[in-house]
């Protein structure tokens, strides 16, 4: 638990001064967070790589009309790395690889940023109504969480997926299913924890409303394993959902890193072994950069569980 | 518990059979009338309500009908125990793999806490949570196949799998069956590349455990008076802290194989093992929702099914935990 003091029931003035303590305990948290060494190669890797999709317009020239397609170089099929405009060579199909890389990056961010955005929000939501309230709500909605974490992941992904019909936004939609249970699981638990405190009891007998009381000082202090799970899943989800187009769920020809290792993979066996190798090197070192910097933010929140 | 979470996800399973499209629609075909369409709809129970729907639909499942598989061209349940055979196999092959490379490298790696094989093992784990399966597969098979050419690719040689019989289905039981060590050594063989790495990422959780609380056990005071009494630091670890140390992990056991089973299918594709995750994959791609059901179900009770061997385990080695509370 991070910031109890930060949420004290403020009135008027006193509010500002919260403010500074909260800004203050943010920058301290940042300091600590940095100071470890693979934490921090893990966020110049994101850096890097958010970059690279925000800038890729700048970095190669957008496809037209349709920026996140492949363009194909019918002039030059299969060109290992090294060629004259094409530095990571290219596919079996013409696609410029370092293209797919790139505008790879970008179709990543999106998934991802999407995703964590509805599953934050649908999983908080959901954990905050059972762990406020209790009882029957509590109750059913715990069941339906259980049952939904029965189902491997990504099996249950790769379903839905199936049954939407393939295409990049049905992957987005089954990986928002999938995924917001755990966040739901995390912040009930939170909620329940943070609720018995003596300062959630003080509002009360001051006369807060339940909605005010949540909003000031439970979500508050119950939200740092969700910061946690979530840079966590920023990672995950490009995973997953790489995986899904890798097995043929989005639309060929997309420029994103599974498609684009995919395409290569009949190429292997020629010894063409780039257009599989570079995209699937993205997804790892992706998913590598966001689980570097979700573990050394837990570790600085919480000290117990070195887990390493 | 389980029979609860059985039929919700029964239920999650049924609902996805009705999402997007009729589910008779395979053997619907243009020229029908609307009136021999309602008949098929009426035959499959398709005007009845939906919860009268789910139970003529469960019904079906409990009697042993899980539909026919298009990919398959035949009904699910006479493909099913072959391709399961062939996942059984890669999947049990990779576990063990998993637990005792992990059970190893974690006791390896607490045991010389901060030293250079510590940090080691601690790249292996951290990498395996991030590795995407799909490339890792296929790098290993371009190292290992196209340049070196060290392993085959597929699940046997064609000539010798056909020279014995296959009553188990499982290839390196039917070769030791058949006492044909040629056979036996060709099912090895194909096994390893598959095996080691579907294995990788289950190996990552369990040696990851097995290192934290490894490292824990090794502050206790217990394995300071084993110490103390002069018992060599060999024996300290192997008799009193890595027994204890194996409790939590027995606990992320179950979680890995939850891995191991999604990764059947990625893994099945790129190095043609025809198993049930490839059938999956196939499935998918074709639209054949029968065999997607049905993968899902299965996969999900097997899944359970290992979450609750692994709580009895755990109640067994930890005699503090009573089971049913």
């Amino acid at each position: 638990m991070s910031a109890t003091s930060a949420s004290q029931p403020a009135v008027g003035a006193a509010n500002e001064s919260a403010l500074r303590v909260r800004i203050r305990r943010m920058r301290e948290l940042a300091a600590n967070v940095l100071a470890n060494p693979t934490t921090l190669a893990g966020l110049v890797v994101i850096v890097g790589m958010v970059g690279m999709a925000l800038l890729a317009p700048w970095i190669v020239e957008p496809n037209s009309p349709n920026a996140s397609q492949m363009p194909r170089d019918w002039g030059a099929i299969a060109v290992p790395p090294g060629s004259p405009g094409h530095l990571l060579g290219t596919t079996n199909t013409g696609g410029d690889v370092l293209y797919g890389v790139i505008w790879g990056a970008r179709t990543s961010l999106r998934l991802s940023l999407i995703v964590v955005t509805i599953t934050v929000a649908v999983g908080v939501a959901v954990g905050s109504l059972a762990g406020f309230r209790g009882g029957r709500v509590d109750e059913v909605l715990m069941r339906i969480v259980d049952v939904f974490l029965s189902i491997p992941e990504l099996i249950f992904a790769l379903a839905i997926a199936a049954v939407l019909g393939p295409s990049f936004r049905n992957i987005i939609l089954a990986l928002a299913i999938v995924f917001w249970v755990k966040y739901a699981r995390i912040m009930r638990a939170q909620v329940m924890h943070v609720k018995q405190n003596e300062y959630v009891d003080a509002a009360r007998v001051i006369g807060d409303s339940n909605w005010n009381i949540y909003r000031r000082d439970v979500l508050p202090n119950s939200i740092t394993p969700v910061v946690v799970q979530a840079t966590l899943d920023m990672g995950n989800i490009v995973l997953v959902g790489a995986t899904l187009s890798f097995i043929g769920l989005a639309e060929a020809g997309l420029a994103e890193w599974g498609v684009l290792v995919s395409e290569g993979q009949s190429g292997i066996s020629g010894g063409r072994w780039w257009a599989s190798t570079f995209p699937g090197l993205m997804v790892f070192l992706w998913a590598l950069a966001f689980n570097l910097l979700g573990d050394g933010i837990r570790d600085v929140l919480d000290p117990k569980t070195e887990t390493r | 518990m389980l029979p609860f979470l059985i039929i919700g996800v029964s239920i999650i399973v049924f609902g996805l059979t009705r999402i997007g499209g009729s589910p008779v629609a395979i053997y619907l075909s243009h020229e029908m009338s609307s009136e021999e369409v309602a008949e098929i709809e009426a035959r499959y129970h398709l005007d009845e309500p939906v919860p009268v729907q789910y139970a003529y639909w469960a019904r079906g499942l409990l009697q042993g009908d899980l539909g026919w598989s298009g990919v398959a061209a035949a009904p699910v349940t006479e493909v099913f125990p072959d391709k399961l055979a062939a996942t059984m196999e890669l999947a049990v092959a990779s576990a063990i793999v998993a637990v005792s490379l992990g059970i190893g490298l974690g006791t390896y790696a607490g045991a010389r806490r901060n030293k250079l094989p510590d940090h080691l093992t601690r790249i292996v784990s951290i990498s395996g949570a991030a590795m995407p399966l799909f490339w890792f597969a296929i790098v290993m098979l371009i190292v290992f196949w196209v340049y070196l050419g060290w392993f085959p690719i597929g699940r046997s040689t064609p000539e010798v799998f056909a020279s014995i019989s296959h009553p188990t289905g499982l290839y390196t039981v039917d070769a030791l069956v058949s006492g044909s060590f040629t056979a036996f050594r060709d099912a090895i063989w194909h096994l390893v590349l598959p095996a080691l790495t579907l294995g990788y990422g289950a190996t990552a959780i369990i040696a990851r455990m097995m290192r934290s609380s490894l490292v824990e056990e090794l502050q206790e005071e217990y394995v300071d008076a084993a110490r103390a009494k002069g018992l060599a630091e060999r024996l300290v670890l192997r008799r009193h802290a890595r027994r204890n140390a194996l409790m939590p992990t027995v606990t992320v056991i179950g979680l890995s194989f939850g891995f191991l089973l999604q990764g059947t299918i990625v893994a099945e594709i790129i190095f043609r093992w025809p198993g049930l995750g490839r059938w999956m994959a196939d499935s998918v791609l074709r639209g054949d929702r029968a065999t997607i059901m049905a993968y899902v179900l299965f996969t999900s009770v097997l899944f359970l099914i290992v979450n609750l061997v692994v709580d009895v385990v755990y109640a067994y080695l930890d005699r503090r935990v009573v089971l049913g509370s």
